[in-house]
């Protein structure tokens, strides 16, 4: 009986009675463990083995400043697909939100509002005058921004002479030194309106690059085979000017709004769309190098090419791609920039953004503009960190609206002042 | 060696494009070699690059003689030995075809002049620089800045809130965060370093309104005229940027000086000519005066014309010719104006008053130029005035890495160096008709 049930040979006439009873008044005394931690190690050929070296490499990285911290997430180079904002591809911009994870809803936010605003209460004292001003510039300020658009305008494509634009550069030759007129005439002009811009750098033809991690996919073929791998991204995009700022703009909605946001999930692999993978140096990069003390971003204005042009466009047959080129022109280069932005800050994939990064962006081919914001909510995007991510980065945007119909004789014909005010008040951002 | 190399790069040159060709054909031409072969330029579309220059066969002359014709096998349709060949006319195309364009001989063209003109374009190189441009434009040089304008940058309302820290994080970013490169080549760090100075600059326009009433132009073309002795002169060429305004200049010297200048001398230099390294034309407009801009343009002033040393990559000057051009253009913008204002051949009663700006990335100079005749046929008489200011230097090194000779540290890493008066004096120039 004692074999079968397993009893001790000397069975205790008296179990302890009290076995389960703690003594209430006194503290359980604390063992010092004998041994160290059990953790997996760090050189064995095991999988826990490469968990803990990349834990490691993680905390290092958390650990050490920004420079280094920058060096070191772009240290080693592997093959990556490169995502160039300004595309051929089709339905780049669905492609594009599922890289980036960002929502995209049309329309832009309360700031920014198209129609006139009304006065409550029922009165209407002249509407025509409420009409045209723009909260913070005033109606004399905004008649002078007017005059100088047009008068920016007529100077590109009126009053200077001597040009003739050669096949497929007549945007860069026209529009973009009219747009580039336009941007500095503004930022000054809106300068004593907007104190920001007193201690900002105008970039003209700047470099900005952002390099990131999303999705994973199977090794084909090699010694690797069988293997997940991380994908990679690089983007490199060159606008044709921005404004960059000392202070940080605020955000437009909360990190936690942004957990009801839908992104669209593309299922195939990037390379379908088509997408084309090289390799070559990981660069981050918002325009400037680290030590700038103008390290936020404001707006960014990018000129469309002649290729995407939408007269081509309509001549190919593809007019419903026009905006979808925007809308992917827009997404790619404000993620990077702002991603840009916040690995700045010493935020990467592991380290998330605790407040969000917003800038702004217009896109225009010289008579049609449009404006789009972007919110950054989150950098982790690779697969270990956006198992339980909820949250989604935001863009919003127009569609392309007219700023005049023509120039024709020394006039400029149907300047739309709405359009103009949207354009005034995107660069009246402010803390 | 040489016929191979014409060998190899006539069968590799349809990979390349035209501008890589052309630069090919400048490093194979014979400069400095021994060679006896003259490589002769083929501009055309065919992709043929340089070719042995075939002795030139002149062709037996044709001659006509009205009662003995030759009897040519032309009618036959066939060679025939003994029949002469008949004459063809040379085959015009009835279509007009840019590809396969030949112009006509300069004397044919319309523009024709027996006269020639003396041409002065953005690439000109002048042997005697400042002094040749000096005598060509009839102008008295005083080598420093009028004080006048020097005491608007010392006014405390007139500068810029931590100006020298921004002028120096302006530098910074120019030389050394602009891109993601260590060092971002010269051409780019100028453009910068001119963009940024002038962003800097503009933030006044808030204090001072007048600055508002400015706009700049790039790449607007220049084309003007005007006689000096027996000789006609032509500018013409691109400005770089240019700022207008919409109010004249004032002008900076009185009239009292104006009339001294009737006593000042220009220096020659004999025996070299005026017009030498000018390019001369027989083929011109005769009357040319264009600003590069419409009569109703609303800023129709020269404020500032702003050079770059590496602006073109083809066209090196040395400081001499660089300021050299610099005053010849701004002269031409001054001369447009007055021509277009008051006519040719006077004396002004308001002078014109032109800036301009030219810098390589750290050096800069400065230069006011006032124009207070348009008669510029004689050497006597009331000159033009320049105030120049030469090789001001904006800051001493900007250096990646250190120097360090012997172990010791020469010249640090970053920028070195500082010299804040130079950027008074942009800042003076730039307010100069603002204040």
């Amino acid at each position: 009986m004692a074999a079968r049930t397993r009893l001790p040979l000397l069975f205790p006439k008296n179990l302890p009675p009290f076995r389960n009873q703690r003594l209430a008044h006194t503290e359980a005394a604390v063992k010092e463990p004998a041994y160290p931690p059990i953790i997996p190690s760090l050189t064995a050929k095991s999988k826990s083995a490469r968990g803990r070296q990349v834990d490691e490499q993680v905390q290092k990285i958390c650990a050490s400043p920004v420079e280094e911290k920058l060096s070191l997430i772009t240290r080693i180079q592997r093959m990556k697909f490169v995502v160039y904002p300004q595309t051929f591809a089709r339905n780049a911009d669905t492609w594009y939100q599922h890289f980036t994870k960002t929502a995209y809803i049309p329309g832009l936010p309360e700031k920014y509002t198209l129609s006139p605003e009304r006065e409550t209460g029922g009165e209407e004292e002249q509407p025509a005058a409420a009409q045209t001003t723009v909260p913070g510039v005033g109606h004399d300020g905004f008649t002078e921004i007017r005059s100088l658009v047009t008068r920016v305008i007529l100077q590109e494509h009126w009053q200077l002479r001597n040009r003739a634009p050669f096949l497929y550069r007549k945007q860069e030759q026209t529009v973009g030194p009219f747009l580039r007129n336009l941007v500095t005439g503004l930022t000054f002009s809106l300068a004593k309106y907007n104190p920001l811009f007193l201690s900002s750098s105008l970039d003209i033809d700047p470099n900005v690059h952002f390099y990131w991690r999303r999705g994973q996919t199977i090794i084909p073929k090699g010694h690797r085979r069988g293997r997940q791998e991380p994908t990679r991204f690089q983007i490199d995009d060159r606008p044709n000017s921005q404004i960059r700022i000392t202070e940080q703009l605020p955000q437009f909605i909360s990190l936690e709004d942004s957990y009801a946001a839908e992104v669209q999930e593309v299922t195939l692999s990037p390379s379908v769309m088509p997408l084309f993978r090289r390799q070559y140096d990981n660069n981050m990069f918002t325009g400037a190098k680290l030590p700038d003390p103008a390290c936020y971003g404001h707006t960014q204005f990018h000129l469309v090419p002649d290729r995407y042009h939408r007269d081509r466009m309509s001549r190919l047959q593809q007019s419903d791609q026009v905006e979808v080129f925007l809308r992917a022109n827009a997404l790619t280069s404000l993620f990077a920039w702002t991603g840009a932005q916040a690995m700045y800050q010493g935020f990467w994939n592991h380290e998330d953004v605790t407040r969000p990064f917003v800038s702004q962006a217009v896109i225009t081919d010289g008579k049609f503009f449009s404006f789009f914001c972007y919110q950054l909510n989150t950098v982790a995007l690779s697969v270990e960190t956006d198992a339980n991510n909820p949250r989604k980065n935001l863009l919003w945007g127009t569609e392309s609206l007219r700023l005049y119909d023509s120039v024709q004789d020394g006039e400029v014909v149907g300047l739309n002042d709405d359009v103009l005010k949207l354009l005034v008040q995107f660069l009246m951002n402010k803390q | 060696m040489f016929p191979e190399t014409a060998q190899c790069l006539k069968a590799v040159a349809p990979l390349f494009s035209q501008t890589v060709l052309l630069k090919d054909l400048s490093r194979l031409s014979t400069y400095g070699g021994g060679s006896h072969f003259q490589a002769r330029r083929h501009l055309s579309i065919s992709r043929c690059l340089t070719a042995k220059v075939r002795p030139v066969r002149t062709l037996r002359e044709r001659v006509e003689i009205p009662g003995l014709e030759a009897v040519t096998y032309g009618e036959k349709m066939h060679y025939v030995p003994g029949l002469s060949k008949p004459f063809q006319p040379q085959w015009e195309r009835s279509y007009k075809d840019p590809g396969h364009y030949r112009s006509p001989p300069a004397h044919e063209m319309p523009l024709f002049k027996d006269s020639s003109c003396f041409v002065f374009n953005q690439r000109t190189s002048a042997l005697e620089g400042v002094l040749q441009a000096l005598w060509l434009t009839k102008t008295k040089l005083i080598p420093s800045l009028p004080p006048q304008l020097l005491s608007l940058s010392e006014n405390p309302a007139n500068q810029i809130p931590d100006q020298d820290e921004r002028v120096q994080n302006a530098i910074k970013h120019a030389r050394f965060w602009d891109s993601t490169e260590e060092r971002p080549g010269k051409e780019r760090y100028s453009n910068t370093m001119m963009v940024n100075l002038l962003h800097l600059c503009a933030t006044l326009q808030s204090s001072h309104p007048a600055i508002g009433r400015r706009i700049q132009a790039e790449k607007c073309s220049l084309a003007t005229k005007w006689k000096r002795g027996e000789d006609l002169f032509q500018i013409r060429g691109q400005n770089g940027l240019l700022h207008t305004c919409m109010d004249p200049l004032p002008e900076v010297s009185g009239k009292q000086e104006v009339s001294d200048t009737a006593d000042h001398v220009l220096e020659t230099f004999y025996p070299v000519s005026p017009t030498i390294n000018l390019q001369k034309v027989n083929v011109y407009k005769e009357e040319i005066n264009c600003s590069g801009f419409r009569d109703d343009y609303p800023y129709p002033h020269a404020h500032t014309l702003f050079f770059l040393e590496g602006a073109d990559a083809n066209c090196k000057l040395r400081p001499d010719q660089f300021r050299a051009k610099m005053l010849m253009f701004t002269f031409g913008n001054a001369l447009v104006r007055a021509q277009k204002l008051y006519g040719p051949q006077r004396v002004l009663d308001r002078p014109v008053t032109v800036q301009a700006v030219g810098t390589n990335g750290r050096i800069f100079q400065f230069m006011v130029f006032q124009l207070n005749t348009t008669d510029l046929s004689g050497d006597e008489g009331i000159k033009n005035q320049v105030w120049l200011d030469e090789d001001v230097e904006l800051y001493d090194f900007a250096k990646v890495r250190p120097l360090i000779k012997k172990k010791q540290v020469k010249v640090p890493a970053g920028l070195a160096g500082y010299k804040p008066g130079a950027f008074s004096k942009f800042l003076s120039l730039y307010l100069h008709g603002a204040v």
